[in-house]
Parts: C-alpha cells; structure tokens; sequence
C-alpha cells in the first residue's frame, strides 16, 4: 500500500494485500493437520525407553483408545512403594475399583478384536502394580493387552 | 510477465519467485523432522482371561511346548528350568529361543489346532508362545526388557502370568 500511495501517477490502491495472511493460514493448517493425529492421549509418563523390538500401533494415540497410565508419585523416586502409586485412566486419576467400572464402560461398544487396553507404566514402578491392573482389565473381558514402550530411534528391528 | 512484454522495450526476463514455495517446504520439512520420532510403539501382550471357579483345572493337559521364562528376584533368568544369564544381558536367552523356534521350525511343531491349517503361513503355525512370570517386587523397567528380548527373538504370542505370583 505505501509503495501504490508513494510511486501513485495511477489510482490509489486501496485493497488490503491478504497473501502473506493467506501463506500464513495455509501453514498453519497444514502444521495442525499434521500435528493433531501425534498428540498423546492420557498423561506423560517415564515409559520404558529405546527398545528394540516394540510394534508400532498409531491406535494408541487414537482418542478412543483405553490407556491406563501408572506412575509414581514423585516420578523420580528411586523407590516405589504400592502407596506412592497412583493409576490413571486417559487423563483422569482413578482407583482401581473404579478402573473397572469405566474401563468397562469404554470398552462397551467396541469389537470383540478391538479390546485392548494399552498399559503406559513408569519404568521404576513395581511389576505387582501393573498385574494389579492387568487383574483389573481381565475381569472385564479383556485378553489384549499393550505394554507401551518407546523405540529406539533409527535401530531396526531383529528380523526373525 | 505479460505485463511486461506489453511495455517493455527492454527484454523481460520472466523467473518464478521460488522464495515463499522454498519457505513453506523448510517449514514442512522441520514439522515432520519433529514429529518423525513420537511414532508411538507398544508391546502386544496376551493375559488370561477370569477363571471360572468352577472349571476342572486337573482335565487340562499341559502343552509339552510351552515355554516359561521366569524372571527371579535377583535379576535371574530363567527359560523353563535352565539358567539364562539375567536381565541387564539377555542375549543368552534370545539365542535359544531363537535356535528353539528354528528347531521347531524344522521339525513342524505347530500350535494345537493349526496341524492342518495351511492357509496360514508356516511361520504364523509353529508355536512360539512365550510365558512370562516375575514377582511384583521387581521394577517394571526389567520386566520390559526382558519382553523386548523375548520379541526380537520371534516369540508370538507373549503371555503374562498373572496368578500366584511370588
């Protein structure tokens, strides 16, 4: 606009130059587009790091999936008793009695192959606290579960 | 361009102006720089559903092929009864794993009820299901890695046991 006002022997430009605005928008767009399907669901949690061998199962950042997260409670305790504990549910704190019930209730209406509950456990946390959910789930119905585990990056798989 | 050539007694030189396309690509570019790595991952792990109280535990037969390994308190690893080196170096563990599934491989053990099911690959049939037993004292971080070994030697399914754990 200034550069149409100062050079102006023709009509004065009055129209707002939206393409920059537009280039912006359009970027934007696209890094929401790609972003979104890679946000995590449920909490973060200290997972186990830099396996070699974990399948990759972009289901477990879908929102209707069933992530039951355990972590201690400070996360860098070196200890973790069962009272430092603390279960959640996506990102809601539960108990386990009331993991069952709405793990149920989240399972109801999915296929019979498509229950599986993805456990996302601290890697300092006590094996007997995931067994305890583990004990939870199968009450449910529940025969598939997913150990939630980070791969190590650029290390391929052993092929069997 | 045309504009140019309309006026101009001067020559036109028409370029395309790459600038904001080059922009818009590094942008990409970084965005999937970024987001290549939070691929998330899991291992599949199967869990044995509620016992019925009432079921006649003594009719069933125990499967000669299965394999437990059992992690013991002190890091110790266990395949079945033989000693397996512990969880910091399971690599003895992998290997026979892997020389067992290549045994069974070669001697057709298939899993109960796939003998005659050739319509699944060969590889799907042989029986490499794998147990796992830890007590719950142990760290989760162990147990995983112990699963990680287990996997990459070709065990599938994983089972964990759950009852009468120390």
């Amino acid at each position: 606009m200034g550069m149409s006002s100062g050079g102006g022997g023709g009509g004065l430009q009055s129209e707002i130059n939206v393409t920059p605005m537009v280039d912006i928008m359009l970027v934007l767009l696209i890094i929401f587009m790609v972003v979104t399907p890679f946000l995590q669901q449920g909490i973060t949690v200290p997972i186990p790091r830099d396996l070699r061998n974990p399948d990759e199962d972009q289901a477990i950042n879908k929102e209707t999936s069933v992530i039951v997260s355990v972590v201690c409670r400070p996360p860098d305790a070196p200890q973790c008793t069962p009272e430092m504990t603390e279960y959640y549910l996506g990102k809601k704190k539960v108990n386990l009695d009331d993991l069952k019930a709405q793990v149920e209730k989240s399972l109801a209406n999915k296929k019979e192959e498509d229950k599986i509950v993805y456990v996302k456990s601290g890697v300092n946390v006590n094996y007997g606290e995931v067994v305890k959910v583990i004990n939870a789930v199968r009450e449910k119905g529940v025969d598939k579960i997913g150990l939630v585990a980070d791969k190590k990056k650029g290390g391929g798989a052993a092929k069997t | 361009m045309a504009m140019g050539s309309v006026k101009g007694g001067d020559r036109a030189v028409p370029y395309i102006n790459v600038t904001p396309l080059i922009d818009v690509l590094l942008v990409l570019l970084i965005i999937f720089m970024v987001v290549t790595p939070l691929k998330p991952s899991r291992f599949k792990a199967d869990i044995p559903t509620q016992r019925d109280p009432n079921e006649d535990l003594s009719k069933l037969k125990p499967n000669p092929l299965t394999l437990v390994v059992t992690i013991s308190q002190d890091l110790q690893l266990k395949l079945n009864q033989d000693s397996m080196g512990s969880v910091n170096d399971p690599s003895a563990l992998a290997q026979k794993l892997q020389t067992t599934f290549q045994l069974r491989k070669d001697q057709h053990a298939y899993k109960v009820g796939m003998e005659t099911a050739t319509n699944i690959p060969e590889d799907q049939r042989i029986e490499k299901t794998v147990f796992v037993k830890a007590p719950r004292a142990l760290k989760y971080g162990d147990v995983v890695k112990v699963i990680d070994a287990i996997k990459g030697a070709g065990a599938s399914p994983v089972g964990l046991q759950v009852d009468d754990l120390p």
